[in-house]
């Protein structure tokens, strides 16, 4: 690996905050797994702020345990892509996304589209929560099983 | 030539798709379902799409998954190997539709050639000999009667719409054919949608001989000789060797004319096989044409020397054929054994799961074409076959020595495989004399035999 890409994720690092990066290059098939937070607990903090209902059950965990393991927990459950397709964030090029971290959601709620075959097809949550993180980029191919959204 | 093809397949062939394209120069985008993840003839693919869950038609039989991995992946083909939709007329109009190239021939070739009773009405405009039988579909008892009458028995009772030997019944007597035809009906009926059955004249201890055909889209229609797949387990091909013992120049002469002209009749183009069966008096019978690749197509190229794969490839982008029918021959003697995951002793049912150790044979004339690999999970999913032995030598003798060497060699532990029958017919005195016909393996093995004739091998 070069010097110089060293360096530059070292500083990647430094900034995202990040105690460990690993990076898993396939010929280009690029994997990135990025854990936060060792000893230190910033992330737990987060966890607080935001989840006001399920706080009361994370909390004291987050808090009693802070350890990397503490990260998946965190993470939420992943949402496959039901199918294979291009994924769309919003219902149109200059629209708002359909959900951004953050946005409760429930059973009927629009997570976003996958065209497959010129159609567009509106993948509904099928279950109630909040979004965590949006895994795939506006535009971006998925395949069938990939995770598109953390949920918890 | 194509730039980039996907293949809408899973194990053996389509590593043999990856192979063929990959020595062309043509970029590969191998699709699976959840159950084949990780298998490792993905890894020779340039780019892999997971399109769908484990059971067929939630992945490998699904159009909208697959014309949608093509379309994110870029490609400009769909090769669609043997099976799943290779035969699926209405996806290789939507690959058409979707302005991807389907490697095969036409849809509306697929569909001529798909139903049986018009496919035999092609054979007999086109001079070709079909088995005799009812012209067109029997619609009642009366009518089958009077047909089978004039047929004489025994006649067989075959489903418009079938294949795989569903549909199918032989009657050899009065009360039979009229079971026999209503039972067809509704197997028929639940099988394909489809009640319509016809008649024909059952061939008795007949002989599967099958001729390849290359078209290109320039009208030219070449045949590359005969296999022989007269080992059969219940319609299922076992062993399929070329040349055929049994044909003599002049009658592969007028089969392999046969077949080209029944070809040029359907306005094929790209691989394809017209299959017939031949009684003990040596006359041939038109069966139906196979609109794809077969498993089997490796026979061919070992005594033609011609990558069939490759060919499917050019020929689907417009080449046109680049050899005559004169500049082929067949060279030597080639034998192939499939190899599958069964249990003999449990009336060959597939035996799925982990592979221990996979050591495959080598040496002189020996190809073997498989996924297979120590540590490889066979998916209960699919069908059984884990891979293609083959060889050739210069005669048939030498072919089956090499063939029996070459199984002594192969270490499959783990699932339970035909190795070991296929050893025992390999040393089988009506094997080596070449007197078997398609019914060798039930009389002989002990094998419960199949409800239908075993005709409509796959």
């Amino acid at each position: 690996m070069e010097l110089r890409l060293i360096q530059r994720l070292v500083r990647m690092m430094q900034k995202g905050e990040l105690t460990e990066l690993e990076l898993d290059d396939q010929k280009e098939g690029v994997r990135l797994r990025l854990k936060r937070g060792g000893d230190a607990p910033p992330t737990p903090v987060v966890h607080v702020t935001q989840g006001a209902a399920a706080a009361p059950v994370a909390l004291p965990v987050a808090a009693a345990e802070p350890a990397t393991e503490a990260a998946p927990e965190l993470a939420g459950t992943p949402y496959t892509s039901p199918m294979v397709g291009t994924f769309y964030s919003a219902p149109a090029p200059d629209a708002d996304p359909f959900v951004r971290p953050g946005t409760r959601i429930e059973p009927d709620t629009v997570l976003c589209i996958i065209e497959a075959m010129k159609v567009m097809n509106e993948i509904k949550a099928e279950t109630s929560g909040e979004i965590v993180e949006v895994l795939v980029e506006n535009g971006e191919p998925v395949e069938f099983g990939q995770p598109l959204f953390l949920i918890k | 030539m194509f730039r980039r093809v996907l293949i809408a397949n899973r194990g053996e062939i389509a590593q043999r798709v990856i192979r063929a394209c990959r020595e062309l120069g043509i970029e590969t985008v191998a699709v699976y379902s959840q159950a084949d993840a990780g298998a490792l003839y993905l890894r020779q693919a340039d780019e892999t799409i997971c399109i769908g869950a484990p059971a067929g038609d939630r992945s490998y039989l699904h159009i909208p998954s697959i014309i949608s991995a093509a379309e994110i992946s870029d490609v400009e083909a769909i090769h669609p190997g043997y099976g799943f939709l290779a035969e699926n007329f209405h996806f290789a109009e939507v690959c058409n539709s979707c302005n991807i190239h389907f490697i095969g021939p036409d849809p509306e070739t697929i569909e001529a050639l798909g139903h049986k009773a018009n496919a035999r009405a092609m054979a007999v405009a086109a001079g070709v000999p079909v088995v005799p039988g009812s012209d067109g579909a029997v619609e009642d008892e009366t009518q089958a009667m009077d047909v089978a009458h004039e047929l004489g028995y025994p006649v067989m009772i075959k489903a418009a719409a079938g294949g795989g030997g569903r549909g199918m019944r032989i009657a050899r007597n009065d009360p039979s054919l009229v079971s026999g035809f209503h039972a067809a009906r509704a197997e028929a009926k639940a099988a394909f949608g489809d009640e319509t059955v016809y008649l024909e004249k059952f061939v008795e201890n007949p002989r599967h001989v099958e001729f390849q055909i290359l078209g290109d889209m320039q009208g030219n229609v070449v045949h590359l000789f005969e296999r022989d797949c007269s080992v059969q387990r219940r319609h299922q091909k076992l062993i399929e060797e070329s040349p055929s013992p049994h044909l003599t120049p002049e009658k592969r002469a007028e089969m392999g004319a046969a077949a080209v002209r029944m070809a040029k009749a359907a306005k094929y183009h790209n691989a394809g096989t017209v299959e017939f069966l031949v009684d003990s008096r040596g006359d041939f019978y038109f069966i139906e044409v196979n609109a794809r690749i077969q498993v089997e197509h490796t026979v061919t190229e070992m005594v033609t020397g011609v990558d069939l794969i490759q060919q499917q490839l050019r020929l689907a982008s417009g080449e046109p054929l680049s050899f005559t029918q004169e500049d082929l021959t067949q060279t030597g003697h080639a034998i192939e054994c499939r190899i599958n995951a069964e249990d003999p002793d449990r009336d060959f049912q597939p035996s799925p799961g982990l592979i221990d150790l996979f050591v495959p044979p080598g040496g002189p004339g020996v190809r073997v074409d498989s996924h297979g690999y120590s540590g490889y999970r066979i998916p209960p999913n699919y069908d059984s076959m884990i891979g293609k032995l083959l060889a050739h030598r210069s005669d048939r003798e030498q072919a089956i020595r090499t063939m029996i060497r070459a199984l002594d060699e192969f270490v499959v532990e783990g699932p339970k495989t035909t190795i070991p029958l296929l050893r025992k017919v390999m040393t089988h005195p009506d094997f080596r004399t070449s007197s078997h016909d398609t019914g060798f393996v039930e009389r002989y093995f002990g094998a419960r035999p199949a409800t239908a004739p075993a005709r409509e091998a796959k």
